[in-house]
């Protein structure tokens, strides 16, 4: 392993990852600095709706697409967000793998399943991008912060499909090319449309707070017979 | 060359100014979270009604607002505003175009906020940029008017204390001669009552059968109620300018007169609006802690029936009805299963509309939106989803718990040429009801009596 590899699996990784760190509790902070609204008036709503299952009911969001009209009535997307989330998180955890555990990719199962949800995840930013593109509606909300920051995780999750073997018989390009990739993306995180996950769990927890306490969590609805 | 800075109209300094004031926590999280996935699209009736047009988009249409709060706050977008459309506004006429977005192309329904994926609630910051364009005097025609009444004279339509008492006696004198019984009343800021009813100035000036219908309920169901000479009105202009004082200030008369009467309970009329702001909202914008229960006239009536007081025999309710749910009732109160319950005790044709409940789609009249002529030829346009929605039902009549829906549903049948009519739960309530005059009753038991005697 030559020594720029080695500093790119290591001494980069560390100090991205400890700079994504160091911004995002500085970010939490900020967000924590707004005061957070009350609700003053006695709850509303049937028996049993509580901020409390409100909270949780919003949270599970992500994971019952059913109880959601929009991901329901789109149910493609939903499993596109599926593939596409899961590929980012194995990634992700590839790159710990790499430095820490490369044992672990001494099993062609591992080595295999990874490509195989990298790589489809990697063809989901494809098809995310060819939407974005060609959808004028998706095309009228989109910024280049939108378009930039799904091409890299594509291309990325192409270099994670390529990494995962942990061979470097090939040359050492393709882990060089997904370690670079990786230490731009923590540092590029925090400023990108990519922290959504960072305000996935205030929104959603705010949100399902208050439709808990007036009665709308968890929906009620009559299907047409 | 010298860099120079854009000068800015002092409106649009002060709408930048007041941002700060305005924002809390979970707005912020709201303006940052959203990812552009597009999920919300579908879920707007302006969107589905307008196909092609990308403007009617919610994330389009927060995105106008969003670019603010990215350009003065949020570090990217003040570093590279141009890599994540973060904007300013400078002039009268930004603040201008703001104002037909926020105004004009959206109802405040919620519906979008509901199919958020990431829990983006547009509908409460479009209210919050409402509030900022009103702060600065830009706002539709009918909005300031409105407003204006209801700061000035204490009420949204400008109804004079004679005019609404001599309303009320008017009614009143109706239903002496409907039940043939001199002694019926509707009590004038008595002290001590169980229920203090308040009511929407449109059924003054418009509908007043629905007070007396009201008034019909409560007499039959034996209740110890009033209604205030003043502070009546429990709508709240205050909800659509997004003017948070005014919000407080129109609640606060309303439940300080409930307090000097020394009401138990405030029973708030059939509207949605009215409810979720008098119910819901007000005492967040007022930050008071209101001491007395308050209740939807739809509970009372509900709970008239289970409890005995009232009889009703819905045989006299036989066209087919549908019930539509009002927006702020239930996008923002959880009020949905109680007026179908009751709709199902006082009607025997009763049809469900798809989808419904928190998931039904907006009247289009919601938001202040009836109050702003200027958007009406687009709002009428966006009705044809609804209008879809009420025509698959079969249904003869709608049902609804909102005078705003009332008047926003007349317009788009109309407009439509649905031959639909329009009425409210108290309509079907009153009409149901079983009245027992008091000395057909007394001889009757008398005729028991005998009976058991002979026995």
């Amino acid at each position: 392993m030559s020594e720029l590899l080695h500093f790119s699996e290591h001494r980069l990784q560390e100090a991205a990852l400890g700079f994504m760190g160091l911004v995002y509790i500085i970010r939490i902070f900020w967000l924590l600095s707004f005061k957070a609204g009350r609700e003053r008036q006695a709850p509303t709503g049937l028996p049993g709706t509580t901020p409390s299952r409100g909270i949780f009911y919003s949270w599970a969001a992500i994971a019952t697409p059913w109880e959601m009209e929009s991901l329901r009535t789109k149910f493609l997307l939903y499993l596109q967000f599926v593939i596409f989330h899961v590929g980012v998180a194995v990634a992700i955890t590839l790159s710990f793998i790499i430095p820490y555990g490369p044992g672990l990719l001494e099993n062609g199962s591992v080595v295999l399943v990874t490509q195989v949800v990298t790589g489809a995840a990697c063809a989901v930013g494809v098809l995310r991008f060819i939407r974005r593109v060609s959808n004028p509606y998706m095309r009228a909300i989109s910024s280049p912060d939108d378009y930039f920051s799904l091409v890299l995780l594509t291309v990325w999750l192409f270099s994670a499909t390529l990494a995962a073997p942990n061979s470097i018989e090939q040359g050492e390009w393709h882990l060089l090319t997904y370690f670079i990739m990786t230490a731009f993306f923590l540092v590029y995180v925090p400023f990108s449309k990519i922290s959504h996950y960072l305000y996935y769990p205030f929104t959603r927890y705010y949100f399902g707070k208050t439709m808990g306490y007036r009665g709308i969590y968890p929906i009620r609805r009559v299907k047409r017979v | 060359m010298r860099w120079k800075r854009r000068k800015r109209s002092h409106k649009a300094e002060k709408v930048l100014e007041r941002l700060d004031e305005k924002l809390n926590r979970q707005m912020v999280g709201s303006l940052l979270a959203c990812v552009h996935c597009g999920m919300c699209t579908d879920a707007c009736h302006y969107v589905l009604a307008n196909p092609g047009d990308t403007t009617y988009a919610p994330a389009y249409k927060a995105d106008r607002i969003r670019r603010l709060f990215k350009r003065h706050k949020d570090w990217t977008g003040r570093i590279f505003p141009w890599w994540v459309k973060a904007g300013s506004v400078f002039t009268d006429e930004d603040l201008e175009e703001l104002r037909d977005i926020i105004f004009g192309k959206c109802t405040n329904c919620r519906r979008c906020s509901l199919n958020c994926p990431m829990g983006v609630d547009y509908a409460t910051f479009n209210r919050m940029a409402r509030g900022l364009l009103v702060s600065v005097g830009i706002m539709p025609e009918g909005v300031a008017v409105v407003s204006k009444d209801q700061w000035e004279i204490g009420n949204q339509m400008g109804v004079l204390k004679e005019d609404y008492l001599e309303t009320l006696e008017w009614m009143a004198e109706e239903l002496q001669a409907e039940l043939e019984d001199p002694t019926v009343a509707i009590p004038i800021d008595k002290m001590d009552c169980d229920v203090v009813y308040s009511i929407n100035p449109r059924e003054v000036k418009y509908d007043p059968r629905t007070i007396a219908d009201a008034a019909k309920i409560f007499h039959i169901a034996g209740e110890n109620w009033t209604m205030p000479s003043e502070g009546w009105d429990m709508t709240n202009f205050g909800l659509f300018s997004g003017d948070d004082e005014l919000g407080g200030a129109v609640a606060r008369r309303l439940y300080e007169k409930v307090i000097e009467l020394r009401g138990k309970k405030l029973v708030i009329s059939e509207c949605g609006h009215g409810y979720r702001s008098t119910r819901c909202e007000a005492p967040n914008w007022g930050k008071f802690d209101v001491p007395f229960e308050m209740e939807s006239s739809v509970i009372t009536m509900l709970r008239y029936i289970k409890e005995g007081r009232i009889k009703v025999d819905k045989t006299r309710n036989t066209r087919p009805v549908t019930f539509h749910d009002s927006c702020n009732n239930a996008r923002s109160c959880g009020l949905f299963e109680e007026p179908r319950e009751l709709l199902n005790i006082v009607c025997t044709d009763v049809r469900e509309m798809y989808p419904n409940r928190a998931e039904n789609y907006c009247c289009t009249g919601g938001g202040g939106a009836m109050s702003m002529s200027e958007y009406t030829p687009l709002r009428l346009k966006s009705a044809k989803i609804k209008a879809d929605q009420l025509k698959d039902t079969g249904a003869e009549i709608v049902v609804t718990s909102c005078h705003n829906c009332v008047d926003g549903l007349t317009d788009l049948i109309r407009h439509y040429k649905l031959g639909m009519e329009v009425t409210q739960l108290v309509n079907l309530v009153a009409n149901a009801l079983v009245i027992e005059k008091a000395g057909v009753a007394a001889e009757q038991e008398d005729e028991v009596e005998v009976k058991g005697g002979e026995g």
